[in-house]
């Protein structure tokens, strides 16, 4: 017995730790990708792009195509300043012109400075002080209709050229929507250059896109088909307004017909997958919301009205942890009782780290199981001051625990502020990827691998353990546990500990989708009580089930409803009407013992 | 066993019930007699308490038949409503009203109409005062009318639920356990109060206490994992072989 | 009980109606020296007091003797409330800010004239109607769904929290067309009377207070018929209750529905007399407050929840202004240890103090006299 506390920290720490080195690691380490060029390749890039801009027509335009190929961002940069007449004519000793790029920024006297293109330091006079220009009396590299196309074609082909997939297909989009006939030619270049499934599907679609303004019928069909075939759903308004046009052959109206019925259809079906994903992540956050509550209430018959706060509590630790990761933390308190002439007061102030880049961002790794330790402890404390007196009480513990939310709502108003703080989440958690056009959150996916494994762990932690074993002894029968020889008291406090980290490890997890405030808790306590009485009482399965049920339904009515509100009172009612079929939850766990 | 011989109070057949699993009651018989006095035995969970959870309405059975005196089905109706029909049960923990005085209890068990409105409208009547009075002192518990129910010993508790049944005038009792906690004389006075119950009421009996089941002399049920093991006298019961092997006989092998 | 100490209470009781119905009132209306006369704002104030008395009473009725505890009557107390503040807003009649004929929050909500159901709330016993109908259905079809499932105890309060917080919601929406987040206020009149005048305050005033008191005459009453009995049979032993023939399922459905009527009398006063009425005041936490009043008080009893709605509002009004911050503290903590160390509450403290007494006296001599402290302890922790 003496075993059981450090038994509890190897489960535990093996897991937590598991969890999230697999989840954020993957995510953190996508964000070191662009590469700096080699100066050696820059110098001579340079060389060439100044010498370009002054060469003769036929050779400046070959240059350009050239240089585009290198794909250099030097290069993107003077030739998107090139037509906006930002590319100075430096007249130089001995007449030598020497091409400069004029800075964005101007001093006071409305004059900037001008780097040279082909060495990249600021053109100076003899003496080496730099030389400030004024917009309106320099001469700039002209460009005419002619040498604009070129250089929106090579900037295009470049775009197309970028290193990331996400901006090559956003660049191949662009030209798919310009309606110029004129960029079917680059993408059809760029197209066995290409070697992205992704990205190659939206060439062809962006191809067949700027086909639709193709007068012969023969490409005008093959290009419905092809965007039919590619289920293109951005092409369904072209596709709309190409078959209000005059004059098409019954053919391609059929092919016409063909291709809008199954990008409609395609519309719905992702539709539907989006709903039930969102469902399933909003399932998840539930599910780990409400799985703490399934060890306090489920297993100890504790009515905690003060989950709430533990979710609040995990989700401050996540802020503190932020904040001592930037600038640093502190508050202070003056409380309106005065001891020897002077105001109680009191504070405190932790120093940051001012970490930044990445080593900030991991902040959110040291977060996850603080919050879970915070919460833990705040537990421990509740129970052995208030919920130990109350085991064979639950109504009571109820409003006990709901005396003990009041003081902890404050405390947080006290120490936070009223309003809601700012937790910025790791750039691996913002933004989300696509499969076959339904969108997924990567905060999402997060999410419900999250979930997930939280539910694992506490399964395992409940079945697989001599901890989990006397867990469930002491709550099946507390009297005959301790009859037995269980210390039933460090059993009660180690278990509500444990529920209480499971609620701030929600915290943790919601400061990453939503405010955190005051009051964060109260705004999930009804929902989670409500999963785990619809899961049954006492069983992790039903609260699985029952969180995404009660999640998928609360998405899907949203969707049907057309109101959050409207959805969530119908979910409510589903809930009570579902309770006359199941009094005992989904799992109920029948007694024979008389009540 | 013929059905046909006599009218039946209670009828039992091909009665099953799984709880998660777990088969409480299996292929269970029971018959019994209008005014019979019948005692149940068996190991711990050998379906006791599950078959009168049955009887009484608080466990629907997953197949049989339950019938009560002539072509009252059981299975469909609930707690209170079979309790109208003049079933009583005793629980093995007695079950009365901490809260309220002896008196008190004994007043909400009395035969009468159990309506919402009735309650409202109620008042105590000399005859009622008097058959609570009459009640109380069968049970032995006329000097502690005024007694909080909870100020009683384990012992009294259990005089005061048998005189709660008593009192609902019932024609089938149902009795869990009434010697537990008692001191030796109360068992006996128990037994005798069972006994003189016998021909105007029907009762079971559930009893562990062989010494007490000895006192009551009438026919034994012997349960075992939730079907009919043998039916007789007791001393039929305590010399068949298979009640030895699977409950008495362990008992012995126990204390050796 | 004794005799002569329920000639006791029913003096006491006779005396505490006396002053809140009579004396006080008169004290008010009387040109008194300072030291004696009650200010208007007092009256108010105790006014409100009372109403929450009322609210009080219907939570100890349900939870104290039948050992429901609803956190939803909070609730039905906002549905009257709503329903006595449809009335006043169809009084204020065209002297709103926008001078229309039809309430300030329809006019911005771009209505020209009154949507139908508002229509026949320009009678005042049409609201009165509608205050004791919603109430009471809503609490017929949820309670007949809640206790036909044998949903109690915790999962009753959950139920109920859930319900609640359901309407909350709901009423916080514009398109219910009943003041949204604002709900209702400004009211003037009130059966031609000015509300504003001290003379109709106090009349507001006294009839709180006889209403009061017929309500806690009425539950005392009702707490002493075979009906009361049952009521607090199936508190502790429902069970027994059920297998003893009574459908304890329309006995506690007969109690919810009354409770809440009893608890929406309490809002139809309470609007008048604060004038103000809107969706925060259904939340959750309100009904968990008056489980507080009623904790603090003594449940169980009928006068604990009139001692706890009067003794923690007094606490709060003081406690807001003083402290500010640290209120919701006190309360928090109050409640904690009411909750832990005083079961019956003040009520319980005489009862508490004697039987920690007899223990001190008699643990080596009689164990027996112990256990009856100990089932009553018990008891009274359900």
């Amino acid at each position: 017995m003496s075993l059981l506390p450090r038994r509890l920290n190897a489960s535990l720490g093996l897991w937590v730790a598991v969890v999230f080195a697999a989840i954020t690691l993957t995510r953190l380490t996508s964000f070191a990708a662009t590469a700096a060029e080699p100066p050696a390749a820059e110098a001579v890039i340079r060389k060439r792009l100044a010498l370009a801009i002054v060469a003769e027509e036929a050779d400046q335009k070959r240059e350009i195509r050239e240089l585009a190929l290198t794909g250099s961002k030097v290069v993107r940069e003077i030739l998107s300043a090139w037509p906006k007449d930002r590319i100075l004519l430096y007249t130089g000793d001995g007449g030598v012109r020497i091409p400069a790029l004029i800075e964005d920024e101007t001093d006071a006297d409305g004059k900037s400075r001008a780097a040279r293109i082909d060495t990249g330091a600021f053109l100076a006079d003899a003496s080496g002080k730099t030389l400030r220009f004024a917009t309106t009396d320099i001469t700039t590299a002209e460009t005419d209709a002619a040498l604009r196309t070129v250089l929106q074609l090579a900037l295009d082909a470049m775009a197309l050229a970028d290193p990331l997939p996400d901006a090559r297909k956003t660049a191949i989009l662009k030209l798919g929507n310009s309606q110029k006939p004129l960029n079917i030619v680059i993408l059809q270049e760029r197209l066995p250059l290409e070697n992205d499934p992704d990205v190659k599907k939206a060439i062809l679609e962006s191809i067949a896109l700027l086909q639709l303004g193709d007068p012969d019928p023969t490409v005008l069909k093959a290009a419905i088909e092809q965007l039919g075939r590619l289920r293109s759903i951005g092409s369904l308004d072209l596709l709309k307004r190409v078959s209000a046009r005059e004059g098409l052959s019954p053919e391609i109206r059929r092919v016409l017909a063909e291709s809008i019925h199954g990008i409609d259809n395609h519309i719905n079906n992702v539709n539907l997958v989006g709903t039930f994903f969102r469902g399933l992540s909003l399932g998840s956050i539930l599910l780990v919301v409400a799985l703490g509550l399934a060890i306090t209430f489920g297993l100890m018959g504790i009515i905690n009205m003060a989950h709430g706060e533990m979710i609040a509590i995990g989700a401050y630790t996540t802020y503190v942890v932020q904040n001592l990761f930037g600038t640093g933390f502190g508050f202070s308190i003056t409380l309106p009782f005065s001891f020897g002439g002077k105001p109680i007061a009191f504070g405190l102030h932790l120093p940051g780290l001012n970490a930044t880049g990445s080593l900030y961002e991991s902040y959110f790794l040291f977060a996850i199981p603080l919050s879970f330790l915070m919460a833990a402890l705040a537990g421990l404390v509740i129970e052995r001051l208030v919920i130990r007196f109350l085991y064979r009480r639950p109504l009571e513990s109820l409003l006990a625990t709901w005396g003990v939310s009041l003081v902890m709502q404050q405390l947080f108003r006290m120490v936070f502020g009223a309003n809601n703080v700012q937790v910025g989440s790791p750039t691996g958690l913002v933004g989300h990827f696509d499969i076959n056009d339904v969108s997924f959150g990567y905060n999402r996916v997060f999410v419900i691998g999250f979930a997930v494994l939280i539910v694992i762990g506490t399964w395992l932690l409940l079945t697989r353990t001599s901890l989990g074993l006397l867990i469930r002894a002491v709550m099946q029968n507390r009297d005959m546990a301790s009859c037995i020889g269980v210390r039933t008291n460090r059993v009660n406090v180690l278990t509500f500990a444990f529920g209480s980290g499971l609620a701030g490890l929600a915290g943790a997890f919601l400061s990453q989708i939503g405010n955190v405030g005051p009051s964060l808790g109260q705004s999930y306590i009804v929902d989670s009580f409500m999963t785990v009485v619809v899961g049954g009482v006492g069983s992790i399965v039903g609260t699985v089930c029952a969180a995404i049920g009660i999640g998928t339904a609360d998405q899907i009515l949203q969707q049907t409803t057309g109101s959050p509100v409207t959805g969530k009172i119908v979910v409510l009612i589903s809930i009570i009407l579902f309770l006359q079929w199941r009094p005992g939850g989904l799992f109920s766990i029948r007694s024979r013992s008389l009540d | 066993m013929n059905p046909l011989h006599k009218e039946f109070i209670l009828t039992l057949e091909g009665v099953n019930k799984t709880f998660d699993g777990f088969k409480a009651i299996s292929a269970l018989n029971f018959y019994m007699d209008v005014g019979e006095l019948r005692i149940i035995i068996g190991p711990n969970g050998a379906g006791k308490s599950t078959m009168m959870d049955i009887i009484t309405g608080r466990t629907r059975p997953d197949t049989g038949r339950v019938e009560y005196e002539k072509n009252t089905d059981l299975t469909r109706l609930n707690e209170y409503q079979i309790n109208r029909l003049g079933i009583s049960r005793k629980f093995q923990t007695p079950s009365v009203y901490v809260g309220h005085s002896v008196f008190q209890n004994i007043l909400l068990s009395l035969k009468g109409d159990r309506g919402v409105f009735a309650a409202l409208c109620h008042r105590i009547t000399p005859s009622e005062t008097e058959r609570i009075h009459n009640v109380l002192t069968t049970v032995g518990l006329a000097e502690k009318s005024n007694w909080k129910a909870g100020a009683l010993s384990h012992g009294q508790k259990q005089w005061l639920e048998i005189g709660m049944l008593l009192a609902q005038d019932p024609k089938l009792l149902l009795v869990d356990e009434p010697a537990a906690g008692m001191s030796d004389e109360e068992t006996a006075k128990t037994g005798e109060l069972l006994l003189s119950l016998e021909g105007k009421h029907s009762v079971v009996v559930i009893e562990h206490d062989m010494a007490f089941v000895r006192q009551l002399g009438r026919k034994v049920t012997v349960l075992h994992q939730g079907t009919v093991l043998c039916e007789g006298s007791v001393d039929q019961v305590q010399n068949d072989e298979r009640v030895i092997e699977v409950y008495l006989g362990r008992k012995k092998k126990d204390k050796t | 009980m004794r005799p002569e100490s329920k000639r006791l209470e029913t003096w006491l009781t006779i005396a505490a109606a006396f002053v809140l119905i009579v004396l006080l009132p008169a004290l008010n209306a009387l040109p008194l020296p300072e030291a004696l006369h009650v200010s208007d704002f007092t009256i108010n104030l105790y006014g409100k007091y009372l109403c929450y008395a009322i609210l009080a009473i219907s939570v100890d009725v349900l939870w104290g003797y039948t050992g429901l505890l609803s956190l939803g009557q909070a609730l039905f107390f906002s549905l009257g409330g709503y329903m006595m503040g449809m009335y006043l807003m169809r009084m204020i009649g065209d002297l709103g800010q926008y001078h229309q004929p039809i309430p300030d929050f329809l006019v911005f909500l771009g209505w020209s004239k009154l949507p139908p159901f508002w229509q026949p709330f320009s009678s005042f016993p049409f609201a009165l109607l509608m205050a004791a109908l919603l109430p009471g259905v809503l609490a017929t079809v949820f309670g007949f769904l809640a206790f036909r499932s044998r949903i109690r105890g915790v999962y009753f309060s959950i139920l109920t929290q859930a319900l609640t917080y359901g309407a909350c919601l709901l009423f916080f929406r514009n398109s219910l067309l009943l003041g949204g987040n604002n709900g209702f206020t400004d009211f003037k009149f009130i059966l031609g009377q000015n509300l504003r005048t001290p003379g109709t305050q106090r009349g507001l005033y006294i009839v709180t207070a006889v209403t009061l008191v017929a309500i806690f005459m009425g539950c005392r009453w009702l707490s002493r018929t075979k009906f009361g009995l049952i009521q607090q049979a199936i508190r502790d032993s429902e069970n027994r209750v059920l297998f003893s023939g009574y459908a304890a399922a329309h006995y506690k459905l007969f109690v919810f529905v009354l409770c809440s009527l009893i608890a929406s009398i309490g809002g139809v006063l309470y609007v008048p007399q604060v004038g103000i009425i809107n969706p925060s005041e259904m939340g959750t936490e309100k009904s968990l407050e008056a489980v507080v009043w009623v904790a603090v008080g003594g449940r169980g009893t009928l006068i604990g929840p009139i001692l706890g709605a009067f003794g923690v509002n007094a606490l709060k009004s003081w406690a807001t202004r003083a402290y500010p911050d640290l209120w919701l503290i006190f309360l928090g903590v109050l409640f904690v240890l009411v909750t832990v160390f005083m079961p019956r509450g003040l009520v319980g403290i005489p009862g508490q103090l004697r039987g920690l007494y007899q223990r001190w006296n008699r643990t080596s001599k009689d164990p027996a006299p112990v256990a009856v402290a100990e089932v009553e302890a018990e008891k009274g922790g359900l």
